[in-house]
């Protein structure tokens, strides 16, 4: 591919090995040569002969971000600059050796691409003798493998009017002389209808009903029965959540569960219910806080921007934090690429797309369009929600400063006249101040079985007494050879409230501070730390640390006490103080110091006075805690400081390597069909937003009318017309039945890129109403059905699984909306762990729609039937079968659970008779009846075995989650 | 009274004479699930045990130590540490770093021994793995693309830094399939203290189809919902297994073209043979009490204990043919302190002292089982970090920040040379200098062992056929047998 940059734009390279330096030239002759093109007609063509050759077997390895061996052949200044060519003379240009053939027949390049043939060198060796011309302008770059021309990216074809989806799928069955199975029966097409909308089964009195419904137009009541049912934006919702790759956790190391994305799920699940425009619902994506930004119902739709993973744990490496952000964004572009382009547009990244028209330029101007995204949770309400909180806001937080401002000048008083009788203190002070490395009392001898630690003030913040770090406490005997009595190793035991890891008890307990060792310490949670000891004994020393043989024990992590007091009991009930803090000097001068003339100076009224004014404000405090904060929904901050340009193409891939300079547009490949859109370097970020979602949701714009048309012929059928829903390009598939997918593209423009619609006409075709029964002759001439010669049967996704159990047990909670529920108990240290719950209770009786699906974690049922991690986007479901799938089913307490449910129904609804109960179990599970000798083996086995076991073995039954 | 585990075993009995009679044999039903049935068998078939050439390797142990274990603390002796300790380090006086600033050169707090013949000189605080060193195939040249634990974990473990990827036994699981139809064909033993930063990630699927994830088991944590439910009699289990087997049957047969069905079939069987064999391969107490004491599962640490408890599961998952063990040796970073994992940022001296305890003597005796029972030769040990550590101390502190420039991974065992180190850092340990070598080149390299052209093991995924290696790689050939 031939990019024209205007040459003041290219970049100049400056490294140049040693070894290449040795061949080179004369540098100065050949730079006045290079400026000059000969405008004599030279036998060969750099733009249709050399040009070429380069791309073919060169580029690859040796342009700019790829540079192997220090050599870009995208331009002509590396080759001069390096000595590779000397114009006028191929025999003495390097580039000649390295292409040509030795002796032995092996040139030394190209390494990864064919060689270069013997007229390809001749041509070479031409061009070079005539002087090596490269227009300036002329940017050599790897031609990808599909170009402007590729067939998803051009005009939809329109059908003749009176077409329909059957005609097409006829003819090309007719092509293979295949044909269309005959209508599936009304069972099994109530149960694939219902399945498919609402992603339920139907309920035996849906069943029968339908079966004998003598209505001609039955079927399409059904269809729009479904279409009308809120359970349809749950099940479509869910489809469009893997899509744009909703996840409720942020991934990486930290994994911090997100509590307020739930907004957005919910805003899809209502936004498909009511059939909202996609055009209108793609925009909302992209720019719905511009579209409506007092609108919290249309804002929220751009939290797509940020519901993927990011990385965000603070990176002081100011390279690898622009990696990370690069990263974040680059997320976002294959995003929006994907789920609304079916384009891989990430893979322009690097370097030019290898297999799709979708250059760096085009990658990088979509980095400028989002980078004044930032992932986090904002406020997000109308502006009357925000004046009324505002209203009751407004005097309290009046009355708060008053309050603040009398406790500060009382304190100040009080603080003042202590400095001023500072001399007086500072001579009580007579022992140094406390040290993090080893601190020691010494005390009368005294008898003792408990000793204690109580911190009044921690040295990092006298503001609070929790939190302090003790490596050891040691408890010295008065014996003749003095004993550490603390010692575990001589029976002492430490107790006190410490920082708890969940899944690893102790970590910082107590006993740490008695082990003999130094390495590890106890973190307190309270304001003590007791030791028993192992007998009563007579002390008279303690000496404690936090950082004993530590050369830096000022660090943060060796936090510890600063005011403190020890005392003694010889029944742990009674306790006496030996030592304290009170003559030592204070830690330091400022906050340390203030506290200690507090202590010693507030007279009794000053102390019920300031007691009184804090009593006051923690019950201001709390009362404006009560107010209900405005609601708060992940939909990303907006930042005008990292919109600010210029930006730049990052030579392969780096930050650290800038190219040329990028602006927001559009993608160049579609400028044909679709108006294309370029932005200046200062347009508001916003707008970039907003032009880019204009332009993707364009009426000509036929890659996102076909890619939507093609999702949904996906979710109906399992397959696409094009089987890679999220990938157009070269290496995606190709269309099965092109003609089709126009049509439907077409379709869906004219109802107004509405869904519902597109439902009824497919779901209402022979095509789609067929049934799935096999033939093996089709099936030699069509083995996947693409063709659509029947139906093709699914199994049920991972939610439907679950769904479909507590439907039948009886126990689905059909609430909507909300925050989810969790199938697994959230744990965080530092980083978040989710452990997958052994029981699950009521409150996860929801459809799984609702389920918090963090990622990184593995919730039984839900990850054994494919339920995808949403670290990406995910077109298409894996439809795997597994040992752990049936461990799961047969031995978790969900089935238990709900084995147990279904039986109490079944004999609710059916009474004690065991083939009455069977009826009913197998209408509930499969909607049909039971043959006479599985209700006879079924019957037999509830007799032996109970009713609670034969719907565990059912709930366990292929049939349960096949549909045909 | 039978056990349940008896019943199971009478059906699993039964389905085998039955597939006798229909030509499918247990491996049949695997195959079946791998759901690659009738191609030619002159070609490459994923998950048949079948490779590209000749492998040198059946299994692989991976063992990790998350949190960057320091390479010229433990395996990279850097003699100008001692030499030029306190002071800056040159070129990089100011240097930031992942937490921040950087202090001078600080030396190892420990000094380092000549190890086996080959003279290795390995840090005194890891005296049973020096006893190794003359089997080892030291890396010392590896570099990360990143500095932050989690998406180094997950780049160590699936060639790319941001997760959803498939991890390397994912990949081998993919490649090779189960060699052992009662057990997993791949298993995460996580440690005591925790899942290792980005959790699951690291022994994830990813977007290979679920049967690739890595079980989750340990000494600690059975295989979740192995156990027949509480208050199901082994006679009730056993009907109703029968009963199950005989509707889906009748289901299957009723829709022959639909292969699941039989996969569905064959594993709910491989589910109840792996109810019989994954509680016995964790028993331990059919080691010898020598073998206990070897690996030191009764040390008072019980960090350590249930370390070596893990390491004595890995030997028995690896004898009965499981083709992938990652096993974890510390967890995630906890706060500040390095108390969890090998983050040493704070207090290099007193966190080693607490880690290489735990992982030295277990991890050796492991080692030494495999050699002597003859699985080394069969088996390729992996010991890998996520990176490495810098030299300085970190600015204020007695730790070492992030590095990801330079650090230490090494190999062992099926066609790997012995007492070589191959690559090197710097004379201060900053960066890989000779033989820079990617976490690419280490899987091309393992593959390569395996049988595999790291090129040609792909699978499509969104937009492009992908890669343990993604597009890089190259077999480290020099330290190949």
């Amino acid at each position: 591919m031939l990019t024209k940059f205007p040459t003041g734009l290219r970049g100049v390279r400056s490294v140049v090995p040693a070894r290449y330096l040795l061949l080179a030239v004369s540098v100065v002759a050949i730079m006045s040569w290079a400026s000059t093109v000969s405008a004599a007609d030279p036998a060969v063509s750099f733009e249709n002969d050399i040009s070429p050759l380069l791309e073919q077997h060169c580029i690859r390895c040796h342009t700019p971000g790829n540079e192997k061996g220090e050599i870009s052949l995208a331009t002509i200044s590396d080759l001069t600059e390096n000595g590779y060519i000397d114009p006028g003379n191929a025999d003495g240009s390097y580039l000649i050796e390295l292409v040509e053939a030795d002796q032995d027949g092996e040139a030394q390049m190209p390494q990864e691409s064919p060689p270069l043939s013997e007229a390809e060198v001749a041509l070479l060796r031409e061009w070079i003798d005539s002087g090596a011309g490269w227009p300036a302008e002329i940017v050599v770059e790897e031609r990808s493998k599909a170009d402007s021309s590729w067939w998803s990216l051009q005009p939809l074809k329109e059908a003749q009017s009176d077409v329909s989806i059957d005609d097409f799928i006829r003819r090309k069955l007719h092509e293979k002389q295949l044909t269309l199975n005959d209508a599936a029966d009304r069972r099994t097409l109530i149960r694939r209808a219902t399945y498919d909308l609402i992603g339920l089964p139907p309920t035996p009195e849906e069943v029968e009903q339908f079966v004998h419904d003598t209505d001609p137009q039955a079927y399409e009541k059904l269809i729009d029965r479904l279409l009308a049912s809120p359970h349809y934006g749950e099940r479509w919702g869910r489809h469009w959540l893997d899509v744009v790759r909703f996840g409720e956790s942020n991934g990486f190391e930290r994994n911090v569960i997100i509590n307020t994305l739930w907004p957005f799920r919910d805003y899809v699940i209502e936004s498909i219910n009511s059939d909202k425009p996609f055009d209108q619902f793609i925009q909302e994506h992209l720019a719905g806080d511009v579209l409506a930004p007092h609108d919290p119902e249309v804002a929220v739709g751009s939290a797509f921007l940020v519901a993927g993973p990011y990385d965000d744990v603070g990176n002081q490496d100011a390279a690898q934090a622009a990696q990370i952000r690069a990263n974040t964004l680059d997320e976002m572009i294959r995003a929006t690429g994907e789920a609304f382009l079916g384009l891989t547009i990430g893979c322009a990244r690097c370097h030019n797309h290898k297999f799709d028209p979708i250059t760096q330029r085009d990658y990088y101007g979509f980095y400028a369009t989002f980078s004044g995204v930032r992932h986090g949770a904002v406020e997000l309400a109308t502006p009357e929600a925000k004046a009324e909180r505002q209203r009751r806001l407004q005097p309290l937080t009046k009355k708060r400063q008053e309050l603040e401002q009398q406790s500060r000048e009382l304190r100040a008083t009080v603080l003042a006249r202590g400095r001023s009788r500072l001399a007086a203190h500072e001579a009580n002070w007579t022992r140094p101040p406390v040290d993090r490395t080893g601190t020691e009392d010494r005390f009368e001898p005294v008898r003792a079985k408990f000793v204690r630690l109580i911190c009044e003030a921690r040295d990092g913040n006298p503001g609070t007494a929790v939190g302090f770090r003790i490596d050891e406490f040691e408890v010295w005997s008065t014996e003749e050879e003095p004993r550490n009595v603390a010692l575990a190793a001589n029976g002492g035991k430490a107790s006190g409230a410490s920082r708890q890891i969940e899944d690893f008890p102790n970590a910082y307990g107590p006993q740490l501070a008695i082990d003999g060792k130094t390495g590890a310490r106890f973190i307190s949670a309270g304001d003590r730390l007791t030791i028993e000891l192992g007998d009563a004994a007579e002390i008279d020393r303690v000496i404690f640390s936090s950082a004993k043989g530590e050369s830096n024990p000022e660090h943060r992590k060796f936090e510890f006490v600063a005011d403190y007091y020890i005392e003694v009991s010889s029944d742990g009930k009674e306790w006496q103080n030996v030592a304290s803090s009170r003559d030592r000097q204070p830690v330091n001068r400022e906050g340390h110091l203030d506290v200690r003339l507090w202590r010693l100076e507030a007279s009794e009224q000053e102390q019920k006075e300031f007691a009184e004014l804090s009593r006051e404000l923690n019950q201001i405090n709390r009362e404006i805690a009560a107010i209900p904060p405005l609601p708060s929904v992940w939909i990303g901050r907006r930042s005008a400081g990292d919109a600010k340009g210029p930006f730049h193409i990052f030579l392969g891939g780096s930050p650290q390597k800038k190219g040329n300079e990028v602006v927001p547009a559009s993608l160049a490949s579609l400028d044909e069909t679709v108006s294309p859109f370029e932005l200046s370097a200062g347009t508001d970020e916003a707008k970039r937003r907003l032009e880019l979602a204009r332009w993707i949701t364009d009426s000509r714009n036929a890659l996102t009318l076909r890619v939507l048309a093609n999702r949904i012929w996906h979710y109906h059928f399992g397959t696409g017309i094009v089987d890679t829903p999220s990938d157009f390009g070269y290496m995606g598939g190709r269309p099965s039945h092109p003609e089709l997918l126009d049509f439907l593209a077409v379709k869906l423009r004219e109802n107004g890129w509405r869904l519902k619609p597109m439902h009824r006409m497919i779901m209402l075709s022979d095509t789609y109403r067929q049934s799935s029964e096999f033939d093996a002759g089709a099936a030699r001439v069509d083995g996947d059905a693409r063709l659509l010669w029947r139906f093709p049967p699914r199994r049920l996704s991972a939610e439907e699984i679950r769904d479909s159990i507590l439907q039948i047990a009886g126990k689905l909670d059909d609430r909507m909306g909300g925050p989810g529920f969790r199938l697994y108990h959230f744990m965080q240290d530092n980083v978040c762990t989710y452990v997958p719950l052994d029981q699950h209770g009521p409150e996860t009786y929801r459809r799984a729609v609702y389920h918090q699906n963090a990622r990184a974690s593995v919730v039984d049922l839900m990850t054994d039937f494919d339920q995808p991690d949403c670290a990406f986007s995910t077109p298409n479901r894996a439809e795997t079968t597994t040992p752990l799938q049936a461990l799961t089913m047969l031995n978790h307490s969900f089935t238990m659970d709900m084995a147990t449910a279904l039986a109490e129904r079944l004999r609710g609804e059916a009474g004690d008779e065991s083939a009455a109960q069977v009826m009913r179990a197998y209408q509930l599970c499969y909607g049909r009846p039971p043959s006479g000798s599985q209700s006879a083996a079924c019957c037999e086995f509830v007799e032996e075995h109970g009713l609670t076991a034969l719907c565990r073995v059912l709930l366990n039954t292929s049939e349960m989650i096949y549909v045909e | 009274m039978p056990q349940p585990a008896q019943t199971l075993r009478e059906l699993t009995r039964r389905r085998f004479l039955g597939d006798m009679t229909t030509g499918l044999t247990g491996v049949g039903l695997l195959q079946l699930l791998a759901g690659s049935a009738g191609a030619s068998p002159e070609e490459w078939q994923p998950g048949r045990g079948q490779t590209h050439f000749a492998p040198r390797a059946k299994r692989v142990l991976q063992i990790m130590c998350p949190g960057a274990a320091s390479h010229m603390d433990l395996w990279e002796h850097k003699p100008s540490l001692e030499k030029y300790h306190g002071q800056p380090l040159p070129g990089e006086e100011n240097l930031v770093s992942f937490q921040g600033k950087n202090g001078n050169l600080m030396r190892s707090p420990w000094d380092f021994k000549p190890a086996g013949e080959c003279g290795k000189m390995i840090s005194s605080m890891l005296p049973y793995m020096a006893e190794h060193a003359d089997d080892i195939a030291f890396i010392h040249s590896l570099h990360s693309k990143t500095n932050t634990h989690g998406p180094g974990c997950v780049f160590m473990n699936t060639g790319h830094e941001t997760e959803g990827f498939p991890s390397a036994g994912a990949w081998i699981s993919y490649a090779l399939g189960s060699d052992n139809e009662n057990l997993p064909t791949y298993v995460a033993i996580q440690d005591l203290r925790g899942e290792p930063p980005n959790g699951k990630a690291n022994w994830t699927n990813g977007f290979l189809p679920a049967r690739h994830q890595a079980i989750m088991m340990s000494d600690q944590q059975p295989i979740r919902n192995l156990k027949t439910p509480e208050g199901i009699a082994p006679k009730n289990e056993a009907a109703s297994l029968r009963l199950l087997d005989q509707l889906n049957e009748q289901y299957a047969s009723a829709h022959p073209a639909e292969s699941d069905l039989q996969a569905r079939i064959a594993a709910y069987e491989l589910a109840a043979r792996m109810q019989l064999s994954a509680p016995e391969v964790s028993d331990l107490s059919r080691e010898s009490v020598e073998v206990h004491r070897t690996y030191g599962t009764d040390d008072p640490n019980k960090l350590k204990a249930a370390y070596a408890r893990n390491c004595l599961l890995a030997r028995r998952l690896l004898e009965r043919n499981v083709r992938h063990v990652s096993l974890y040796c510390a967890s995630r970073a906890s706060g500040v302190d390095g108390l969890l994992n090998w983050d040493a940022h704070k207090t290099l001296k007193s966190d080693y002292e607490r880690h290489c305890p735990i992982f030295d003597q277990p991890t050796a005796a492991l080692l030494t089982d495999l050699k002597r029972s003859g699985l080394l030769d069969e088996t390729l040990v992996l010991w890998t970090t996520e990176f490495g550590r810098m030299p300085t101390h970190q600015a204020g502190t007695s730790g070492r920040d992030h590095n990801p420039n330079g650090f230490t991974a090494w190999m062992m065992g099926a066609g790997v040379q012995g007492g070589i180190s191959y690559g090197a850092t710097d004379e201060f340990g900053r960066r890989a200098e000779v033989n820079p070598t990617t976490v690419w080149d280490f899987y091309a390299t393992v593959l390569h062992l395996l049988g595999f052209d790291h090129e040609r093991l792909t699978w499509y995924h969104n937009g492009l056929d992908r890669r343990l290696t993604d597009v890089h790689g190259h077999v480290i050939r020099d330290i190949l047998v």
